[in-house]
């Protein structure tokens, strides 16, 4: 890994970028993507020409308490201070970052299986439309997080809101439904349609909003686990 | 007519987006208001007074293809509006009466919408799934 001289300080560098705050004294890792190894064309369609160099900085400071990368990007001397276009961009490249971590999670159960069908819903949403943000992060990151903390359930169908959040459904035997919408602030909506075990043929249909790190045992008392897990 | 209520027996179609069909499955996604919408357009196949569903479908992928970009895996929900009207009105938690009314636009005289949906609905959006009777592809 190289090393980083923490008091250079970069040409073109914006401190406006730095979407959070940065502790000095957390670890702090070399991610460039430069060497990505993807191992299938629909992973690289996307992947910028020219990839900004990244520093990654680790923080807590999320509704999950769950460590994740804030990064700052490196502009090239020549750039124009941020512009939309910059902004999506780099939005777009936080996308593929966090598939490229769920794709390496080996302690997701179905972590291969996760990224790709993500990557094809953000080739989707762009083959749509280009200006798109594909994805939205903060709805991925919640997701990813979700899955750091139940990595042995089954692999959920996965789909985009119109506001491009990520829906994930579980479908069982009796018509059971697990569906959790990813919001971008660390909350989850969730819908659960279940049989009544008292009154056979009628169903019970619940919704409910939560923080993804406390969903599953908000839910516990309608026995979602038992038949979403592995 | 603009505002006319779309009669129960009659049938509507849903225009899905691929992220909204992984793999060709309609997801409940496809029955969700963007933040700004009033209502979930759809189409109103018994408006072009055809003889067959083939030849609505033909007609609803050439206004899509004339509207916007169809990409390779959208897909066409069809739904049956007393269906959904009674679905929704006896399963969802509040008892929504959801209206279906035509809007017909210059290049889509077909148009219409569902009314009272709200942009949190997901319980609802999952029920409006269960009543899809039929898909098919959205491009020609």
């Amino acid at each position: 890994m190289p090393e980083i001289d923490l008091h250079r300080i970069h040409k073109g560098f914006d401190p406006a970028q730095i979407p959070s705050i940065v502790y000095g004294n957390k670890s702090i890792e070399d991610n460039s993507p430069s060497d990505y190894p993807y191992s299938d064309t629909a992973a690289c369609k996307f992947l910028p020409k020219k990839i900004p160099k990244k520093i990654f900085y680790k923080n807590t400071a999320f509704v999950n308490q769950e460590e994740f990368s804030t990064s700052i990007i490196d502009l090239p001397d020549n750039q124009d201070p941020i512009t939309q276009a910059t902004l999506l961009e780099n939005e777009e490249d936080q996308v593929q970052e966090l598939i490229f971590q769920i794709r390496k999670s080996l302690s997701i159960t179905y972590h291969e299986s996760l990224a790709n069908r993500l990557l094809t819903l953000f080739n989707d949403a762009k083959e749509e439309d280009s200006t798109s943000l594909g994805i939205s992060v903060g709805s991925l990151r919640n997701f990813y997080n979700f899955f750091q903390l139940h990595f042995n359930l089954k692999c959920p169908t996965i789909s985009l809101t119109p506001d491009y959040n990520i829906y994930a459904s579980w479908r069982g035997e009796q018509n059971r439904v697990f569906s959790v919408h990813f919001l971008p602030n660390g909350d989850a909506r969730f819908v659960i349609f279940r049989p009544n075990d008292r009154h056979p043929g009628r169903q019970i249909r619940l919704s409910g909003i939560a923080t993804t790190d406390v969903l599953m045992k908000t839910v516990v008392p309608d026995s979602v686990s038992d038949w979403i897990s592995e | 007519m603009k505002g006319e209520t779309i009669p129960d027996q009659n049938h509507i179609a849903r225009f899905c987006r691929p992220m909204q069909a992984p793999e060709g499955q309609i997801q409940a996604t496809a029955f969700m208001l963007r933040a700004d919408d009033e209502s979930l357009s759809v189409n109103w196949l018994e408006f072009f007074n055809c003889s067959n569903r083939e030849n609505e479908i033909a007609k609803i992928q050439t206004i899509y293809s004339e509207t916007f970009t169809v990409g390779a895996r959208a897909r066409i929900a069809i739904l049956n509006v007393g269906e959904v009207r009674k679905k929704v009105l006896t399963e969802s938690p509040d008892g929504r009466n959801l209206e279906v009314l035509h809007d017909p636009s210059i290049n889509d005289p077909s148009h219409s919408g569902i009314y009272n949906l709200k942009q949190d609905d997901e319980l609802i959006a999952e029920l409006i799934l269960e009543t899809v009777s039929e898909s098919y592809s959205a491009r020609k």
